[in-house]
């Protein structure tokens, strides 16, 4: 069982890619800079990553860009927790939180890429492009 | 460094304890120790390096052990040898002491597998004494071992600094015994650091600073001009606003437009509603949609889903009943059903597997719980999802609201233009100018806008690079001057060294020559003695030819002490000069000079002499300068050397 007392709390991207969670986070005009916060950029690229299949190993130099408390523990938690299940068909993964944030991080570090060439490469502005990925059907 | 006396236990020839006193008066500062060959006059230079400076410079450390002594112990006891000198250097006596302990063994050699004991004690003058902690250090700052064989060496082996490759040997010496390698090791030590330096200020980029603020410069200039532009876009927008007031007011005066210009404030008021409406829904989507990540992954959630079910019916405790209730059966010994619980019945044995079978409690609760929640995701993402369509079609009526006002506005100004009446038309074109100016101030303002906070988000992110390159140029700045520093340091050496190294050789040379002359009977037949540039030592003939290839050994001896000797007497510190068989190649000419003039020319002589040696005139020339004198008597019976004072 792992030692909770050294479980890791940082969540961490790779410095290469904290440009894209900025253009995404920083701005006032909301059509064009559609998030809030860090943490939901980073949600968004770890379910995008998912379900592309996009896992990329942070190979390169990394930073901390939020920590484990500012995650909701009735979505974020739950949400990540179950991705991890689902990777490593262990149920002892729950108790280890250094194993699951390993995996959604790399989720994250694929996913992002997607996020960035669905939100600002694609035609259209950023938070439209974002209703459509939620409701294809959806009219702008 | 002048010694005083040596002790020597079981070394070699020298069975049991036997020790000598150096002479050491300025007036009689030789000691002559006579032996005949194999008597133990090479034994004892060697006992003397071997108790400065250990092992390094013997092949077989077993064998200096005495026979005589290894004979007198059993197989398997010990035997201990040891050499004991005690020297004056500084005003200061110190006592040296190396002991070796060996086992006899069965062939009757002697093994030891400890290395030998170095001890250096530091007498005082009020007679206590201190333990040297670092003695092989500070033996070596005294009379470095590199330096030894100048002090204490074999006299039928010194003509090597007069042979014809002899300039390595002579320049080692020179470099050696005046300590030159020292400043040589500075000097190259900081060639060395100041190549860091310099590695180190090419990896810093140079001019960074200077177009970071260049940059910053111009991003602030731009920043100043589009707030002017901003500032100024803001007024002539406002001006432009109170002129469409006053038309407006001018329409709503007038009798025949009142009731058309009432209707047009009205359709503006209504779109300026529907527009912070349509901005409020649009605020709500945004937070919907980017809260709403987990409704892409409904398949990840079922199959996580799905394995934790999986999970706990294999594990055989059904949903909601916690591992505490099991236990607590099993405690009891009763069902909730009243009926009895004994050991050996199915239920009770079923029951134990379960426990055994189930995670632990924490991992049992957070399945549980994230089961639970997991359950829900559906619901939530399908109230997600109706509350992101609702808003959407909110969002759409809002924009085809605005349009339809849009459009029933332009109706009312066109009517207003097309007025029979020319001053209506009139005021009625001049706010559609108006309003063209608005739009375009507006379009101006938001460009404006855009720029200005992109340029301030620059400024932000060259202010952290401003700072990292002030930082590397203060790490420049530093290293240049240490790399300036480090290399004026270095040349100061290099010239000094090149400088102080000529001096040297030329001092080394003079004394040389002036030695030589008196040591060397064939005085007017040699001219000079030169040590060149490339520390070659040689001698010159009467005619100027180099005459070192026609020497006799006695007379490469006779040059090769000169140098030594010279090197003596121009180091400034004391020290003794020990030669064993110091006239074996001499002609009589030759040692009468040497016995002469040798003790005037060092601190302290010890003189390692056979028989045939010293007699006649030589033995008359070093009597006034003799302190000590000793003889070597080699017992044939007992087979050791026994040291006797003549």
């Amino acid at each position: 069982m792992a030692d909770k007392a050294i479980e890791r709390d940082t969540i961490e991207i790779e410095v290469k890619a904290h440009n894209i969670y900025k253009s995404l986070t920083e701005g006032k005009n909301i059509h064009n800079v559609p998030f809030r916060t860090i943490k939901d950029v980073f949600m968004w690229a770890v379910c995008l990553g998912v379900q592309r299949g996009k896992r990329r190993s942070l190979t390169s130099k990394k930073t901390t860009i939020f920590r484990w408390p500012q995650l909701d523990s009735q979505i974020d938690i739950p949400l990540l927790k179950a991705i991890a299940i689902v990777e490593s068909r262990d149920i002892n993964i729950l108790l280890n939180r250094t194993d699951i944030l390993n995996i959604v991080e790399e989720y994250a570090n694929g996913g992002i890429y997607e996020l960035r060439d669905s939100l600002l490469t694609e035609s259209g502005q950023p938070l439209w492009n974002l209703v459509d990925i939620l409701s294809p059907q959806s009219e702008k | 460094m002048i010694f005083e006396r040596i002790a020597l236990v079981n070394f070699r020839q020298y069975f049991d304890r036997q020790r000598l006193e150096f002479a050491k008066d300025r007036q009689r500062k030789v000691t002559v120790i006579h032996g005949v060959n194999g008597a133990g006059k090479t034994s004892l230079l060697r006992a003397i390096n071997w108790c400065l400076y250990g092992s390094e410079y013997i092949d077989k450390v077993g064998e200096l052990i005495s026979k005589e002594a290894i004979s007198r112990v059993e197989v398997s006891e010990s035997v201990t040898m040891s050499v004991e000198l005690s020297f004056l250097h500084d005003g200061d006596r110190y006592i040296v002491k190396r002991s070796l302990r060996g086992i006899k063994m069965i062939d009757a050699n002697v093994q030891s597998d400890l290395p030998d004991e170095f001890t250096m004690v530091h007498m005082h003058e009020d007679g206590q004494s201190e333990q040297i902690k670092n003695p092989i250090g500070t033996i070596n700052t005294i009379l470095p071992s590199n330096i030894r064989s100048y002090f204490l060496f074999d006299g039928e082996q010194i003509d090597e600094f007069a042979k014809p490759e002899s300039s390595k040997q002579v320049k080692h010496a020179i470099y050696h015994v005046f300590r030159l390698e020292t400043l040589d090791n500075a000097r190259k030590s900081l060639e060395a650091v100041a190549t860091d330096y310099r590695r180190e200020l090419k990896d810093i980029s140079s001019g960074e600073l200077g177009r970071i603020a260049d940059e910053e410069q111009k991003a602030r200039t731009e920043l100043e001009r589009s707030e002017n532009e901003q500032q100024e876009a803001q007024e002539e927008k406002e001006s432009v606003r109170r002129k469409m007031k006053d038309i407006e007011e001018q329409l709503g005066k007038m009798k025949s437009t009142n009731e058309l210009q009432d209707r047009h404030d009205r359709i503006i008021k209504d779109t300026k509603q529907r527009r912070k409406e349509l901005e409020d829904v649009t605020s709500l989507i945004r937070d919907i949609s980017t809260c709403t990540y987990f409704s892409i992954i409904p398949d990840t959630v079922k199959n996580a889903l799905l394995f934790l079910e999986t999970k706990r019916e294999k594990g055989g405790i059904p949903a909601n009943i916690k591992q505490q209730f099991v236990r607590d059966l099993i405690n009891q010994k009763q069902c909730i059903c009243g009926r009895p619980l004994t050991e050996n019945c199915t239920e009770y044995i079923q029951l134990l597997s379960l426990i055994n079978a189930t995670p632990l409690d924490s991992l049992e609760d957070d399945v549980l719980t994230l089961s639970a929640t997991l359950r829900m995701f559906e619901e939530r993402a399908n109230n997600q999802s109706t509350h992101l369509g609702r808003q959407m079609k909110r969002r759409i009526e809002l924009l085809n609201l605005i349009l339809d006002l849009d459009t029933e506005a332009d109706d009312v100004r066109y009517r207003l233009k097309a007025s029979p009446l020319e001053e209506v038309s009139g005021l009625e074109k001049q706010r559609q100018l108006l309003q063209a100016d608005m739009d375009n101030y507006t379009m101006t303002l938001g460009a404006l806008n855009e720029r200005i906070e992109k340029l301030n988000k620059y400024l932000v992110q060259l202010g952290k690079e401003l700072l990292q390159a002030q930082k590397n140029d203060r790490k420049q700045k530093l290293l240049t001057t240490k790399l300036n520093l480090a290399q004026q340091g270095a040349d100061a050496i290099k010239g000094d060294y090149q400088g102080h190294s000529n001096i040297i050789r030329q001092e080394v040379e003079t004394k040389t020559k002036e030695i030589f002359r008196r040591l060397s009977w064939k005085d007017g037949y040699f001219q000079s003695i030169k040590i060149d540039k490339d520390f070659s030592l040689e001698i010159i003939d009467q005619y100027g030819k180099q005459a070192r290839p026609d020497l006799s050994t006695g007379e490469r001896q006779i040059l090769s002490l000169s140098f030594i000797t010279a090197m003596a007497c121009i180091r400034e510190e004391e020290a003794p000069l020990i030669i064993d068989t110091p006239f074996g190649y001499l002609s009589t000419e030759h040692r009468s000079n040497v016995t002469k003039y040798l003790p005037d020319l060092c601190d302290q002589l010890v003189l390692l002499v056979t028989d045939e040696e010293l007699h006649s005139q030589a033995r008359a020339n070093l009597e006034p300068h003799i302190g000590n004198e000793y003889r070597l008597e080699f017992d044939k019976k007992t087979n050791y050397t026994t040291i006797i004072e003549c």
